[in-house]
């Protein structure tokens, strides 16, 4: 690769002593950076959820005051619709072991018996899990869901 | 086809032996399958296989002549590179044909096809599931980068000589290891023994015109932006780094960033038309690797002008392509492994490994050019006043690169989290409002000034001047807003920042058509020599522009959604924000591949019938247990009225959810301005002015490029 090496452009400037860099921009720059990872720190605080699986959720403790969301597969013959008070409830199993969901809102197009969810609510320890989002896996753009 | 007759030295005989078959038996007999006398059958998947070893020949090949012909200084060996560019090229067009007509003749004994495709398909949707799964997908990757390396080799006279080479290997180094990806594990050409009578088919959710463009979109941004990398890559190499280099990056970067924006705004579009959540962005994993791109890509874009004006950032913009392509591989990377958890589910294969480790040559390649080049690259100038064009164009990096770092973070925070305190946590969409506001009110901000400032330094005086205007227009704003019912503090911030960007642009055109019409011009025709003179500053005007607006689309949306749920009998009806929907009942069409549930609403506003609204569902044969939506969408005015159909007993009951969505519609035009810009810009300009001296460089002042020189001496004059 030697004859390309030709750094014409860079020759007569390279000589010039270097000017420090102004202090302006170097504070602009520092308030900028800082707001940016003041920013990601404080809402990672304020907006992480624990993200757990069925067994992991029945030894947690702090999972009364805290968000969390659930990851499991809707067992067959569960979904039951209530009219009345316009929710749902089901059963998610992970790892041979299950919780009760209830939840009301919109429910994804794709939400039946099988499907892989993901809850996100509080649990109060006992009684079924009160799920404020529930999302379901979506096919993929690129793949067809049927193929397992 | 067995394995051991892919062997390389058998490819050849192979393929020349298919070849004759083809000719020698005609492809008449059953029009995909040619039987010849002795009994072998020859598919056209056959043809594709051997058409993308080859194609892997020919790349692999390409690499070692164009760095050969680099460094031997022969130009023979580079022209040969560039002819066997335009065969891998030839190669990956035939396998993608292999392809195509493997599906439209419906040849399930392919894989690949009786995965993604079914008789009962119609031809478009046969032919877009060529890119609906893996294989397919990365054949279609590897085919357009093999035509944007064609359309490369083809326009390279512009291009510096001693460039071109290493542009050319480091394009089919890329080629190379899709390639390799292709014809080993992920092989879209692979048979089964026994062909199934019907394929699977697509799923119904990607059965939507949505799906005709988006992806092969998207994927295109994807990959333009190795383009990018490469000239960066020469550049590193051959240490020219001058303003041809410039020129010929920033096109490319241009045209991948149009490519790129439209591929995002179209995946907006067909989640919010066909998922049903009401929505167009949810700070899903995927759509953040889409989006991480496009913000260090339009990073770039802004700070390669102070190069080409100033002569400074240029390690900025040698890191920022190199960048972004990493993060374009990272995205193919985080959405193939499973690594991250995310509500697209994909087809989890071990191609994840391969990405990951092509990821780490591309970065530890990169890097060592990077540091090899670094202590040569000076600036020419200094920075003098923060208060200058430059100034606020490293205020605008920042806050890019702040924000894709942002992104970053929260899409990779579980595994940040498991890696730091052994348990998984996820950061959700609240995090990424919160932390992308403000920062995106800033860059609105910055966008309003930026124009108002000159290079160097600008006088305070001089900006009141031109911000007077604008600041009384905003501080107006803020006020009438309330009035208006925006009583949230962050929403009218928000509404008030844009209005303040919009009309310090607006205000900024109108001086220009002012100068003009005073040299006795009129307005329109001032107006359009403006645009026609300052492509790139008038192009980027029409960008911003697009941007604003859909930031209020945006700013509505988030803050004045309504929604509620209704359970409906006949005749009843529901209200939401001045809508009364009444129910009539539910139409039930069936047909021989699907059937079609749509519940019918009138809509009633301000005591008058506006029309009629249909949300439903679609169930397909194949997929019954998964009703597609029929999402109705009504706009009026600057509101959608968002209708989905969640449930619905017999003909007499539908249980719907209602949106209200104000200012969506502004999402769209924004975008369609932004695109419109984008393209605006990138189109080739004719270079009318020549300039006495070849670089047009004087000592004394700043660099002034050919298409700028106008403005130039306007402003001296």
């Amino acid at each position: 690769m030697q004859p390309a090496l030709t750094v014409s452009i860079e020759k007569s400037v390279a000589a010039r002593p270097r000017k420090r860099f102004p202090l302006s921009f170097l504070l602009a720059g520092i308030a900028i950076l800082g707001a940016v990872l003041y920013l990601v720190y404080a809402n990672t605080q304020a907006n992480a959820v624990y993200y757990m699986t069925v067994p992991e959720l029945k030894h947690c403790t702090t999972c009364t005051t805290q968000s969390v969301r659930v990851a499991g597969y809707v067992q067959a013959g569960s979904i039951k619709r209530d009219d009345r008070t316009q929710s749902i409830s089901f059963v998610i199993e992970d790892s041979h072991q299950t919780l009760a969901v209830i939840y009301s809102g919109v429910v994804p197009d794709i939400f039946r018996a099988g499907v892989q969810v993901v809850v996100e609510g509080h649990y109060i320890g006992k009684g079924p899990f009160q799920a404020q989002t529930l999302l379901a896996k979506c096919p993929s753009k690129f793949q067809s869901a049927s193929l397992k | 086809m067995t394995k051991s007759a892919l062997a390389p030295e058998n490819v050849g005989t192979q393929f020349i032996a298919s070849v004759s078959q083809f000719i020698a038996c005609g492809v008449g007999t059953r029009f995909i399958t040619s039987v010849c006398k002795n009994g072998t059958t020859v598919y056209f998947s056959d043809l594709g296989s051997i058409a993308l070893i080859l194609a892997l020949g020919f790349a692999l090949y390409t690499v070692v002549i164009a760095v050969l012909g680099a460094v031997r200084a022969q130009p023979q060996l580079v022209i040969s590179a560039k002819r066997s560019l335009l065969v891998v090229t030839f190669f990956l067009l035939l396998a993608s044909a292999a392809l195509v007509v493997s599906f439209l003749t419906h040849d399930f004994g392919v894989n690949y096809v009786a995965q993604t495709s079914s008789r009962a398909m119609p031809w478009y949707f046969t032919t877009a599931a060529f890119y609906g799964g893996q294989q397919g997908s990365l054949l279609y990757w590897a085919l357009i980068l093999s035509l944007f390396s064609a359309i490369f080799v083809l326009t390279s006279r512009r291009t510096p000589v001693a460039l071109v080479p290493y542009v050319i290997a480091t394009l089919m180094g890329i080629e190379t290891f899709f390639l390799i990806v292709l014809t080993s594990v992920s092989n879209p050409f692979v048979r089964s023994a026994v062909a199934p009578p019907d394929g699977a088919g697509l799923n119904p959710l990607l059965m939507d015109p949505g799906m005709l463009i988006h992806p092969p979109m998207l994927l295109m941004g994807y990959v333009s932006f190795s383009l990018p990398f490469a000239f960066v890559v020469a550049a590193m190499i051959t240490g020219k780094l001058n303003n041809e280099w410039l020129r010929a990056i920033r096109r490319w970067t241009l045209a991948a960033w149009t490519i790129q924006t439209t591929g995002l705004i179209l995946g907006a579009w067909w989640a919010y038309h066909v998922l049903g959540w009401g929505g167009y962005w949810s700070w899903d994993p995927v759509e953040n690797a889409a989006l991480l791109p496009w913000l260090t890509a339009t990073a770039f874009l802004h700070s390669t002008m102070v190069q080409e004006r100033r002569g400074m950032l240029k390690v900025w913009n040698l890191f920022l392509p190199i960048a972004t392509f990493a993060l374009s591989i990272f995205g193919t990377f985080e959405v193939r492994s499973g690594v991250i958890s995310s509500v697209h589910s994909f087809a989890y294969s071990n191609i994840g490994a391969y990405f990951l480790t092509f990821l780490a040559i591309v970065i530890a390649f990169s890097s060592a050019l990077f540091l090899f080049r670094l202590p040569k690259v000076r600036p020419d100038q200094e920075f003098d006043s923060i208060l200058s064009r430059e100034g606020i164009f490293l205020l605008n990096n920042l806050l890019l690169t702040g924000i894709a770092f942002a992104t970053l973070w929260g899409t990779l925070f579980p595994l940040i989290s498991a890696f730091m305190r052994g348990q998984t946590m996820t950061v959700g969409a609240p995090f990424y409002d919160n932390v992308m506001g403000p920062l995106l009110v800033v860059l609105i901000l910055a966008m309003g000034i930026g124009p108002l400032l000159a290079w160097r330094r600008t006088s305070l005086t001089a900006l009141w001047r031109n911000l007077s205007v604008p600041i009384v227009i905003a501080a107006l704003c803020a006020v009438i807003l309330p009035l208006l019912g925006v009583i949230d503090i962050a929403a009218n911030i928000g509404f008030t920042v844009c209005a303040f960007t919009a009309v310090a642009m607006l205000y900024e055109l109108w001086r220009g058509m002012r100068v003009r019409h005073a040299h006795g011009e009129a307005y329109a025709i001032a107006l359009v020599m403006l645009f026609k003179r300052y492509r790139q500053r008038y192009g980027g005007y029409v960008v911003h522009l697009g941007l604003v607006l859909l930031v209020v689309g945006m700013i509505g949306s988030h803050y004045f959604q309504l929604q509620r749920d209704a359970v409906l009998n006949q005749g009843q009806d529901t209200q939401l924000a001045g809508y009364r929907l009444t129910y009539l009942g539910n139409i039930d069409t069936k047909e021989p591949d699907k059937e079609t549930i749509t519940a019918q609403l009138q809509i009633w506003h301000d005591g008058q019938l506006q029309g009629y609204i249909y949300p439903g569902r679609v169930i397909y044969r194949n997929y019954g247990n998964q009703p597609a939506s029929l999402i109705s969408i009504t706009t009026f005015g600057a509101t959608d009225l968002y209708i989905y159909l969640e449930n619905w007993s017999g003909l007499s009951q539908a249980d719907i959810h209602v949106f209200v969505n104000p200012l969506v519609p502004f999402v769209w035009y924004g975008a369609l301005l932004m695109i419109i810009g984008g393209v605006f810009c990138w189109w080739p300009e004719r270079r009318r002015v020549v300039l006495p001296h070849p670089q047009g460089r004087d000592k004394s002042g700043p660099y002034i490029s050919r298409n700028k020189l106008p403005e130039y001496i306007e402003s001296k004059a």
